[in-house]
């Protein structure tokens, strides 16, 4: 064993390299250990509904038309500005809103809103939220409750 | 310091982790499905016909995606390769991002029906393999279906009235044939049919270790073991007693209408049966649907090779001369014990009295308008062991010594509980005498036989004895 102790070209020992190339390989592998854990906390994909979905094509929406979409709460405005997508859950309590001549009424503890989602009236902490509208590659309109737009943004599709 | 042997064990097995670490990590980064969505990607922004479209595709998002379906408790993942399913640009690529086939997708939007709900697969897996449900190593028991079977899904929720107006053709196809090849004849279909097969109920998704796969030629699923069952009953399962007589795709239609036998049910506002047209069942499609896979159209008797026993003919004219709608009716009833005719009265094989007596009508409508001579039995003593010599010289060669029948023998069973206590014993008196015509039962009172009238009072005594243990 002289020759090793002999071995100093790199400023370590043959021995010494070993040593700490193994343990730095062992630090290494369970540091990646480690990360592979806590990767399993956060997941790609959870067992629930989707937040963002298709509503169909721009021409199912017609300028001037309101349209309710009650399984997925909200509603889809079109007017000469453009498409835009308004939630119809009151900030409230949860209860659905509905469509009146000003506005919205909330059927549950009487807020109201005016066009824009804004509330004039009731206990209702904040307006209605707006939501982001993308278009599909395939050509249909994709709302995606997950994001808000502010108030008034509304963009034409063809 | 630490020997050598352990530090070099040390970095072994270090270099070792951090190598699969390094592979885990490149197939986490790297799925399978993930170059497909490139390509998918690639090819919308190569083909985009303004710079709007190209700005579009080229944002399209690399993405992990998934149609949960709350209601039925799936989640297929199936778009993360097939991403072109819905689009109609891609109606002329290739797999797996291609445009679906025909105008299904337009009533059954992909995020609201998922993929597995029609063509099965495992859902929620995110490689092909595992996907598809493809080879025993990935245990899965309904694989993707194949496209010639594919419509049995259909009738989870539409009937087959609609089917066979739209889109579901091979279903309804499948279902007709069913019903006119008498499959019911010897198996039951909830709770109505005979015992000789297996009964069908929820045959379409039973676990694939419910069938005998060693004789299956490929892949063995259930779909394949169907179809080569149909091909050739006895190649599968050599005990088989069934009997097919199908043409040319005909296999598959039955294979299809098999696999729309499934337990479980789609949630309400996914299901679109209509139960206001109830199949229409008249004497001749119950004929059919029972009697027709042994008896045939009932004119001729048959020797039938499986079952290695003549079938009577049931229809035959001569027959119907001497049986009379209330005899027909007890033998459809209690059935020939001892012989492959079950009882299908409502308690066993579980057909109604209305049905039956719609079948007996069917049959009675090929009687003869003449009567038989009658014989007048009543006016004759039987004489046993005279009918014993006569039994043994005329009738032992067709119906056995002991009078069973059955196999390798043209006659039928003269032990049975109809012979024995149902019929009319003027009936036999008759049928000895006249024979029946288009059976090899011959007239035994006019020559060559001339048996005299006092013989066949003698024989009929013989014969009826049995059920006392005669004729032993």
């Amino acid at each position: 064993m002289k020759n090793e102790t002999q071995d100093k070209e790199g400023g370590v020992s043959r021995r010494d390299f070993l040593a700490l190339s193994a343990f730095a390989t062992a630090i290494l592998a369970g540091l990646g250990i480690m990360a592979g854990v806590f990767r399993f906390f956060k997941s790609d994909a959870k067992y629930e509904e989707s937040r963002s979905f298709k509503i169909g094509k721009p021409e199912n929406f017609p300028v001037g038309t309101a349209t309710k979409l009650a399984d997925k709460k909200i509603f889809v405005f079109s007017d000469d500005n453009g498409i835009f997508a308004i939630s119809c859950v009151c900030t409230h309590l949860g209860c659905l809103v509905y469509e009146t001549e000003t506005g919205f009424q909330c059927p549950c503890h009487g807020s109201k809103f005016n066009m824009a989602g804004k509330v004039v009236g009731g206990p209702a902490p904040r307006g209605l939220p707006w939501f982001e509208i993308t278009q599909d590659i395939d050509g249909s309109l994709v709302v995606d409750t997950a994001r808000e737009v502010p108030a008034g943004t509304k963009n034409r599709y063809s | 310091m630490y020997s050598r042997f352990y530090l070099s064990v040390l970095l072994i097995s270090g270099l070792l982790v951090l190598a699969y670490l390094g592979f885990t990590a490149y197939d986490s980064f790297m799925p399978e499905w993930m170059s497909y969505q490139f390509e998918y990607r690639d090819y919308l922004t190569k083909n985009a016909k303004d710079d709007a479209a190209k700005k579009l595709a080229r944002a399209l998002p690399l993405e992990f995606t998934q149609v949960y379906l709350g209601e039925m408790n799936k989640v297929d993942r199936c778009t993360n390769c097939h991403m072109g399913v819905e689009n109609p640009l891609m109606e002329n690529t290739r797999l797996p991002y291609k445009k679906h086939s025909g105008n299904y997708l337009v009533n059954h939007p992909v995020d609201k029906f998922g993929c597995t709900v029609c063509h099965e697969g495992q859902g929620s897996a995110t490689n092909t393999k595992e996907a598809h449900g493809k080879g025993h190593d990935t245990h899965w028991d309904t694989p993707i279906l194949p496209l010639a079977y594919v419509q049995s899904s259909c009738a989870q929720c539409h009937d087959t009235n609609m089917l066979s107006k739209s889109g579901g053709d091979k279903v309804a196809k499948g279902e007709a044939l069913f019903m006119e090849k008498g499959c019911k004849g010897c198996h039951k279909l909830k709770g109505v049919g005979g015992d000789l097969g297996k009964p069908l109920d929820k045959v379409g998704r039973q676990p694939i270790a419910y069938f005998t796969m060693k004789h299956i030629v490929g892949e063995h699923t259930v779909f394949n073991w169907l179809k080569q069952h149909f091909d050739d009953p006895r190649a599968i399962a050599p005990d088989s007693a069934m009997k097919v007589k199908l043409g040319e795709g005909e296999a598959d239609l039955l294979t299809t209408y098999m696999l729309t036998l499934r337990p479980d049910e789609k949630p309400k506002s996914y299901r679109r049966i209509n139960f206001n047209e109830p199949p229409v069942q008249n004497g001749e499609t119950l004929y059919k649907s029972y009697c027709s896979a042994c008896h045939g159209d009932g004119k001729k008797s048959l020797y039938d090779e499986v079952f290695k026993r003549t079938v009577p003919a049931i229809m035959n004219p001569s027959l119907l001369k001497v049986m009379d709608d209330t005899n027909l009716d007890k033998i459809l009833k209690e059935g020939r014990t001892g012989t492959q005719m079950t009882a299908w009265k409502k308690t066993a094989a579980g057909l109604t009295d209305e049905q039956i007596k719609e079948i007996v009508t069917y049959m009675a409508a090929n009687r003869p308008a003449d009567r038989p001579e009658p014989f007048r039995l009543a006016e004759f003593k039987g004489d046993l062991s005279h009918g014993k010599e006569v039994y043994d010289l005329r009738c032992a060669v067709c119906h056995g010594t002991n009078g069973k029948g059955g196999e390798d023998m043209l006659g039928v069973s003269l032990r049975s509980k109809v012979v024995q206590k149902m019929i009319d014993p003027e009936v036999l008196a008759i049928t000895v005498r006249d024979g029946r015509a288009d059976t090899p039962m011959p007239a035994f009172g006019s020559d060559p036989f001339g048996m005299s009238k006092q013989d066949i009072a003698d024989v009929v005594a013989y014969i009826k004895d049995f059920q006392s243990g005669g004729g032993k």
